[in-house]
């Protein structure tokens, strides 16, 4: 243990953290399109195929079902591949090997085939990209059983949730908030760690409104509490990071302690994760409820384009509004 | 200045056994005898045991089925090549296959009737569970095969796929990765002609299925499905390719579904009697009895031998597949991931609850 | 033993299916897989070949018959069994369950019920609702003062103590006139007025108070005549010569000034985590007003530095300016003792409640002519009580007593008080 740290991008931190686990786990392969002499579209591969070759750093074809179902071979077969869709927009064709296979294939086997893999997906808006780079898919894999389901907000978790999921013997999908690659610099250790999946954190505390969220919405609502703090509200945040298994107890004791909440994601409203969480809060705090629980979310529209972009993604001030509501309420 | 010639192909079919039992002499590979009765002996077994299927099916006590009969051979031969240690990645008609490389037959059984279980096979049986997404395993057998290679096994994966699998893009992008990364794959087409009520002529506009080899820089070959001594070359040969570093090979097997799609399916809906008669001449099994006979291998007495040991090993079958004793509840919940997350065994005991309330 | 053959679902989602033609008869040996009958489905006409080796002992029905998944087709068994009665039996595999619509029926006519009875629940949250639950109070029969009527945990609360707000019962009788203000409850009719923000803050002020200091009153008599003389003799050289309205109440207020000069500890107030009781060197005497909206206590800046003509002057002032809301927020604080000068409007004394954070408040009663003992005779005089509820905490009963002898011994002899003026 070097104890050493660095100041890193959530792209840094993603890369160091394949770069640090392949090192220590000769089963980990990287694949993906542009992954390897590029070092991916974000560089979050980058300088990985120059250390471990072209054996373990695969630039496959372009074919992201493909990509998906060779995974699931690899992974059935004692490799546990990391797999890159370049863009969360990108995954449909490769839905079929995800849902009918690896998140089956334990299952179907009776546990005696299974697919350790890590698929990893920038997702999310507010980059102004063409069409198709701005989406959140989350609810298609978190209503289809079998995944794991996880999303950093900030470059140390990324490295070590990264870390959890290569080490994890079920199917995961990282989520990576692409708006917030390179927004911001963190301290991150240099050697491998863990951030266990299944678990959230009060990213910050308060006492009047929890603002429940992941990803780059985190930060939004970090933004909102500064807001709302001068207001005389004082917020909790609580960074959910995994969806699936989701901690209930954070959250929920969260809400237990202020009665209210808002939850806040980029993917449309309707059917989107927020309406599970408030299911649970429904179910496991109603009687401390002082207000209806407000969700702050993307429309139920088709993601725009650049021009109209601002105007679709959850905002600080949204949060900010949503959050007074319930205390006026 | 004209146009110049940048590429041309050729696809090859094999034949060695024709409809008389007769043999190519050039052609047919070196076999001990008694190998060739084991040949003879399985197709026998697996069609007793596929016949025995459909008929519990009917009585209610098997779901649906969808029958091998008439393509035995390729299952068989295959099969009957292949190593411990080369995997094998079904579609959902390679029973015969399957019991073959080590899957106890009544848990073939077990997976038709509804039981997981059907799919959980012994340790150091190398077998993928059946496929039913059409199509989506041909990326696995890609997949298999660079595992493989990428170990320096000495092993091949061999996927099995349907002509109607073909017209799927996991066909073309398994094949393409496959052909990409040299893999240790060999890809079995077993083209019955029919995918439900869709004939081969409406499935694709190519020649033939083994041409598509071409596209990928792969070879491929054509071989008459129902002629177990070309089957047995053919994957033999792409079995020495895929575990020396050779790469992927495509093998069409032409063949022919003398049964329905499924026990849910009635084939005289879209097809005539007669191209069924046609081709149930040239049905594997009482082709290579002829062989076996004109060389002197093969006889009447052993024939009711055979059938009676058929039987009997298929009712063995069936009395182990109703002897299973049901899953439990937990079986649900249990299975989902390494360690059971605490929602999903709190919805695991709330069922557990109604259940026993 | 006899074995019934119910007919299976032959094609995924199969439901009936009719018999086409029986190729058995009872009383025939059957083998197991022999071929039974023909049923033609929506899919295919399919044979069903016999599960059990046996002798046919009842077939059920004909061709052209009808059947359903799970009907009972025919029973094998050993010649000459008896035969079991026929019916839905099982089947080597789970039939799926028949379509049950009695519960959505039962669910729709509950829905019909309730909409028909218009019942409509009390609006309250889950957080309102857990609490009367804890508190036992009844949702329904407490009307909420919460923002579009919902029930606040402060309604709950009050209705837990006693203090119900009725809702009015379904039905009215039909011959009263009911006035448009008032409301019918069940124990007659009442009339609701909004609470002002000033009652509020008078309520939260007066029960804070008595829930901080531990009052005790003490109440003395004074004899006023002497002081009454003063007052008549003064009053019209006052008035001519000034022009305002001269009370007797600066007479209380110098008076009262002096024994706060003698008695420090009334004029303090307590710095309880100083641990420290602050004797103020300044007179900030309140003056409590009955205004239409409720009691107001304006304050005279240091009445010790003002002469009674001033002082009157300044009461007159703001008691106007009090009933006409006028006053600013400087003077109604910073006071260090109060008066509450009840006595024109009745009674005979009193409890005040300590304006906090002072530590005395005096009353001031009627003065009236009262037969009293004066050397063995009975004379009439001027008599007046005067009643001091002060904070037993930090001033005592012995100190309250000789506060109140102080003050009515200067109220008694106004050439006293002149004295020291």
């Amino acid at each position: 243990m070097s104890g050493q740290k660095q100041r890193l991008t959530i792209a840094q931190a993603v890369r160091d953290a394949m770069r640090d686990e392949m090192r220590l786990d000769p089963t980990i392969l990287v694949l993906g399109e542009d992954v390897g002499i590029d070092g991916g579209v974000f560089r979050a591969t980058d300088g990985l195929i120059e250390e471990f070759g072209p054996e373990r750093v695969i630039d496959t074809p372009l074919a992201e079902s493909g990509i998906i179902g060779l995974s699931v071979g690899l992974a059935a077969t004692g490799f546990r591949p990391v797999a890159e869709m370049q863009f969360m927009g990108f995954v449909y064709p490769a839905i079929n090997q995800l849902f009918s296979h690896a998140a089956r294939m334990r299952n179907r086997t009776r546990g005696r085939l299974t697919t350790p893999m890590v698929v990893r997906m920038p997702y999310g808006g507010g980059i102004h990209p063409p069409e198709h780079h701005s989406e959140s898919y989350e609810s298609l894999f978190l209503n289809t059983p079998g995944f794991k389901v996880v999303v950093p907000s900030n470059p140390y978790d990324a490295k070590g949730l990264l870390i959890s999921a290569m080490r994890s013997n079920d199917p995961v999908l990282f989520m990576e908030p692409k708006r917030i690659y390179r927004a911001f610099r963190e301290e991150v250790p240099d050697e491998a760690y863990t951030v266990p999946l299944g678990l959230a954190s009060i990213a910050h505390t308060g006492d009047d409104v929890s603002l429940i969220a992941w990803g780059s919405m985190t930060r939004v609502c970090h933004d909102a509490a500064e807001v709302l703090a001068v207001q005389g509200i004082s917020a909790e945040v609580v960074d959910l990071r995994s969806l699936n298994p989701l901690d209930r107890d954070t959250f929920i004791g969260s809400v237990m302690k202020t009665g209210r909440a808002v939850v806040v994601h980029e993917a449309p409203k309707t059917n989107g994760f927020g309406a599970e969480i408030v299911a649970q809060i429904n179910e496991h705090a109603l009687m401390h409820l002082e207000a209806p629980v407000q969700r702050v979310c993307g429309f139920d529209v088709v993601f725009p384009l650049a021009h109209l972009e601002k105007l679709y993604l959850p905002n600080r001030d949204r949060v900010v509004a949503a959050a007074k509501k319930t205390m006026e309420f | 200045m004209p146009r110049t010639t940048v590429y041309e192909a050729v696809t090859q079919r094999l034949e060695i056994l024709d409809l008389e039992g007769q043999v190519d002499a050039e052609l047919m590979p070196e076999l001990d005898p008694n190998r060739i009765i084991e040949f003879y002996r399985n197709m026998v077994l697996m069609r007793a045991f596929d016949n025995k299927a459909l008929k519990l099916q009917r009585q209610g006590r098997m779901g649906t089925w969808p029958p091998i009969q008439g393509q035995e051979a390729i299952q068989v031969a295959t099969a009957m090549a292949m190593e411990d240690s080369d995997w094998l990645i079904p579609a959902f008609r390679e029973q015969a296959v399957m019991v073959l490389r080590g899957v106890p037959a009544h848990t073939i059984y077990a997976y038709w009737a509804g039981d997981e279980r059907g799919s959980a096979f012994p340790d150091g049986v190398r077998c993928f569970p059946i496929a039913v997404p059409v199509g989506s395993q041909w990326q696995h057998g890609a997949g298999v095969g660079l595992s493989l290679k990428l170990r320096g096994e000495q092993a091949a994966a061999v996927v099995f796929g349907g002509d109607g699998s073909t017209s799927e893009g996991d066909f073309h992008e398994g094949l393409n990765a496959a052909g990409v990364f040299k893999t240790n794959t060999v890809f079995v087409i077993q083209n019955n002609q029919w995918a439900i009520s869709v004939p081969l002529s409406k499935q694709t506009a190519s020649q033939t299925l083994a041409q598509k080899a071409h596209a990928y820089g792969v070879p491929g070959i054509q071989v008459d499905g129902n002629d177990i001594f070309a089957v047995h070359v053919a994957v033999t040969e792409a079995l020495e390719r895929a575990r020396t570093g050779g790469g992927p090979t495509l093998i069409e097997a032409e063949t022919y579904r003398l049964g329905d799609h499924t026990t849910a399916d009635d084939a005289s809906r879209y097809r005539s009697e007669e191209e069924v008669e046609q081709w149930r001449e040239k049905d594997p099994i009482p082709r290579l009895r002829k062989y076996l006979e004109a060389n002197g291998l093969w006889d009447e007495e052993r024939e009711t031998a055979l059938e009676n040991e058929a039987r009997e090993w298929v009712d063995t079958q069936v009395e182990a597949l109703e002897a299973m004793p049901p899953q439990p509840l937990e079986a649900i919940f249990e299975y989902m991931y390494d360690e059971m997350p605490p929602h999903l065994a709190e919805q695991m005991a709330a069922l557990k609850a109604e259940v026993e309330a | 033993m006899a074995f019934v053959f119910n007919f299976p679902d032959v094609g995924e989602g199969i439901h009936e299916g009719t018999v086409v033609e029986w190729l058995v008869a009872e009383g025939d040996v059957v083998a197991e897989d022999q071929p039974l009958l023909k049923v033609e489905t929506d899919k295919a006409v399919v044979e069903l070949p016999s599960p059990k080796t046996g002798t046919v002992l009842k077939i059920h029905f004909a061709a052209g018959d009808l059947i359903h998944v799970g009907d009972a087709l025919i029973v094998i068994g050993d010649a000459g069994e008896s035969v079991p009665d026929s019916g839905k039996g099982t089947t080597a595999l789970p039939q799926g369950s028949d379509a049950v619509s009695a519960p959505e029926v039962e669910v729709a006519d509950q829905l019909a019920t309730a909409v028909a009875t218009g019942s409509r629940r009390p609006l309250a949250t889950p957080k309102t609702r857990a609490l009367a639950r804890e508190m036992g109070v009844d949702l329904s029969k407490v009307s909420g003062t919460g923002s579009g009527g919902r029930i606040t945990d402060d309604d709950v609360e009050r209705a837990a103590r006693g203090e119900v707000s009725l809702t009015p019962p379904a039905s009215v009788p039909a011959a009263v006139e009911i006035p448009a203000n008032v409301t019918i409850t069940a124990d007659g009719p009442v009339e609701r007025v909004s609470l002002t923000h000033l009652r509020k803050v008078i309520a939260g002020a007066m029960r804070s108070s008595k829930q901080i200091s531990a009052h005790v009153t003490h109440v003395e008599e004074a004899d006023a005549t002497a002081l009454m003389a003063a007052y008549r003799d003064l009053k019209p050289q006052i008035e001519a010569e000034h022009d305002i309205k001269f009370s007797v109440l600066p007479f209380f207020i110098k008076a009262l000034v002096e024994c706060l000069k003698d008695f420090p500890m009334f004029n303090a107030s307590v710095d309880e985590e100083a641990g420290e009781m602050v004797l103020k060197k300044y007179y900030n005497i309140g003056i409590a007003v009955d205004t239409p909206q409720g009691l107001i206590v304006p304050v005279i800046k240091d009445a010790d530095s003002k002469d009674m003509i001033q002082l009157a002057r300044q009461v007159a002032d703001i008691a106007g300016r009090a009933r006409e809301r006028k006053l600013g927020l400087d003077e109604l604080r910073g006071g260090t003792c109060t008066i509450t000068n009840i006595g024109p409007l009745g009674g005979v004394f009193a409890t005040p409640i300590i304006n906090q954070p002072e530590l005395a408040i005096l009353g001031l009663h009627k003065i009236e002519q009262r037969p009293v003992v004066r050397d063995g005779q009975i004379v009439i005089r001027d008599m007046m009580y005067l009643s001091i509820s002060f904070d037993h905490r930090w001033i005592d009963g012995a100190q309250g007593a000789r506060f109140m002898t102080q003050f009515a011994r200067l109220i008694s002899n106004p050439n006293l008080l002149m004295a020291r003026l």
